[in-house]
C-alpha cells in the first residue's frame, strides 16, 4: 500500500515538472534575439506591420486590439510600418507616421491606438479592407492610394504634405527603416519586446500564450 | 511491348522490373515534362493571363519543379550511365521532397488565411529566401519574384486591362482563389501540388531503391559466378 502511494506521488510529482517545463518558453522556437536590436527600445512591444499584408490585418482585428489593453503597464506599444512591402509602403508610412504624431498630438496613449479615436487605426483599417476585401490594388498611382487613406481621416493632400515635412515625421520614419531587419527573419506582422527579442508567429497558440511569452521576454 | 507482357514482367518480377524501367527514357522524361507543365502552366496561364499572383511558397514550389525537371532531364540523356542517373535521382528527390514541404507549409497558411484560426503559421515575407541563397527573384522576377499575397491566390486584374470574354469567364470562376474546382472549393492548390510532389517522391524512391537491389543482385550473382569458377577449378 505504501509503495502505491509512492508511485502515486511520484507519478504527480513527474506530471508536474512535465507541466512546469511546458510553460517555459525557449529561444529559436517561441522567440528568437535580434542580431541587431532596436536602439532605445527598452520597454516596448513594437509590431512590425504593412498595409500589403493578409496577416496583419488579421492580426489587427483579431489579435492585437485585445492584445493591446492587457500589455504590462511598464510596456509601450509602438507600430512600425513597413515601407519595402507593397507597391506604396514609402507612401503608407509617410502617412501613418503622420497620422500617429497626429493622434499622440491629440493626447491619444499607445493603449488607445485601437479604439475609434485613433485616426492611424481609421487609415490602417481603410487600407487593409480596400486592399483585402476590395482587392484594390490603386493602379492608377501613388495618389489614388493616398486618397483612401486621406478621405478615411478627413485629411486634405495640401495639409499631408505639410506635415510629412516635420522633422519629428522624419525621425519617426528614420526609425521605422528598422522594421527591414525584422520582417527579414520571418515576416510580418513582427512582435519584438524591448528591441531584442521577437516573438516567433507559428508558435503562438493563445493571446494568453503571447502575453505570458512578452512578460517573460520583457524582464530578460 | 505489350502490356501483357508488361504486367507478366511485372508479377514476376517486380523489382528487376521497375528497375529496368528507370533505366529506360520515358518515365524520365514523363516526369520532365510533367513538371515543366506545371510551372508553364502556372506562369504562362495562371500568372500572366488569368492575373492570379504567385505567393512566396508559390514561387519556391516553381523550384521545386524546376528542380525536378532538370533531374529528368539530366537523366534522360543516358538513363543507363549511372553518374547522370544519380544526378538526376538527386536533384529529383530532392525537388520532390522540397515540394511536399513548401506544400505543407502553404495549406497551413491557405487555412490560416481563410478562417480565423490565425495561430500556428508565420507571417509573410517581405522577399524570399530560396535555398542555398540563390538569387532568383532578382535573376528572373516573372517567374521568382512573389507579387501575391500570402495564401490568396484570386485573380487580381489591373485596372484598365481588357479582358477577352474568355478570360472574362475564367477569371470569374477562379474569383475565390485557385480551387481544382472552384465552385464547391474543392482542393485547393496546395493540396494539389502536395499530391503531385508526393507521388512523384514515392516513385522516385521505389525506383531508386529497385534499382540499387538490382545492382546489389547482380553483384552477388557475378561474386557468386567468380567463386564458384574458382573452387570448379580447384577441384
Amino acid at each position: 500500500m505504501f509503495k502505491f502511494a509512492k508511485t502515486i506521488i511520484k507519478s504527480f510529482a513527474l506530471v508536474a515538472l512535465l507541466a512546469g517545463t511546458s510553460f517555459a518558453f525557449t529561444e529559436g522556437t517561441d522567440y528568437v534575439k535580434l542580431a541587431k536590436p532596436i536602439p532605445n527600445a527598452q520597454g516596448t512591444l513594437i509590431k512590425v506591420f504593412s498595409y500589403d499584408c493578409p496577416f496583419c490585418y488579421k492580426y489587427d482585428k483579431k489579435i492585437t486590439p485585445n492584445l493591446v489593453p492587457k500589455l504590462p503597464s511598464d510596456l509601450k506599444f509602438r507600430p512600425f510600418h513597413l515601407k519595402t512591402k507593397g507597391k506604396y509602403g514609402v507612401q503608407g508610412s509617410e502617412l501613418f507616421a503622420v497620422l500617429l504624431l497626429k493622434d499622440q498630438k491629440a493626447g491619444l496613449s499607445d493603449r488607445d491606438l485601437y479604439t475609434e479615436k485613433s485616426l492611424l487605426k481609421k487609415a490602417k483599417m481603410a487600407y487593409y479592407t480596400a486592399y483585402h476585401d476590395k482587392k484594390e490594388r490603386w493602379d492608377a498611382g501613388p495618389e489614388a492610394y493616398l486618397k483612401t487613406g486621406l478621405d478615411a481621416v478627413g485629411m486634405s493632400k495640401a495639409e499631408f504634405d505639410k506635415a510629412k515635412n516635420d522633422p519629428k515625421v522624419k525621425a519617426l520614419l528614420k526609425e521605422w527603416d528598422q522594421s527591414y531587419d525584422v520582417a527579414k527573419i520571418q515576416g510580418v506582422p513582427g512582435f519584438v519586446v524591448n528591441g531584442k527579442y521577437l516573438v516567433m508567429t507559428k508558435s503562438i497558440t493563445s493571446i494568453d500564450g503571447m502575453l505570458k511569452l512578452i512578460n517573460e521576454l520583457k524582464t530578460k | 511491348m505489350k502490356l501483357s507482357e508488361m504486367i507478366g514482367n511485372f508479377r514476376s518480377d517486380p523489382i528487376g522490373t521497375i528497375s529496368q524501367w528507370q533505366d529506360k527514357r520515358f518515365l524520365w522524361v514523363f516526369m520532365a515534362a510533367l513538371s515543366l507543365f506545371m510551372v508553364i502552366l502556372a506562369h504562362s496561364v495562371f500568372q500572366i493571363w488569368l492575373y492570379m499572383r504567385p505567393c512566396e511558397q508559390c514561387v519556391y514550389i516553381r523550384l521545386a519543379f524546376f528542380a525536378m525537371a532538370f533531374g529528368g532531364i539530366v537523366a534522360a540523356i543516358s538513363p543507363s550511365n549511372s553518374g547522370l542517373k544519380i544526378v538526376g535521382y538527386l536533384f529529383a528527390i530532392w525537388g520532390s521532397f522540397k515540394g511536399v514541404l513548401y506544400s505543407i507549409k502553404l495549406n497551413k497558411i491557405h487555412h490560416a488565411a481563410h478562417s480565423d484560426d490565425l495561430f500556428g503559421v508565420q507571417g509573410c515575407s517581405p522577399e524570399p529566401t530560396f535555398p542555398f541563397h540563390l538569387p532568383l527573384d532578382k535573376w528572373s522576377p516573372e517567374w521568382f519574384k512573389p507579387t501575391g499575397d500570402c495564401g490568396y491566390d484570386n485573380p487580381i486584374i489591373p485596372d484598365g486591362a481588357q479582358l477577352s470574354s474568355m478570360q472574362k469567364a475564367i477569371t470569374d470562376f477562379y474569383a475565390d482563389g485557385w480551387y481544382l474546382w472552384p465552385p464547391a472549393h474543392f482542393m485547393n492548390m496546395a493540396q494539389c501540388t502536395v499530391i503531385t510532389f508526393g507521388v512523384i517522391l514515392l516513385a522516385l524512391l521505389v525506383a531508386a531503391a529497385c534499382w540499387v537491389v538490382t545492382l546489389v543482385r547482380k553483384r552477388q550473382a557475378a561474386a557468386h559466378v567468380e567463386t564458384s569458377s574458382y573452387t570448379g577449378k580447384l577441384a
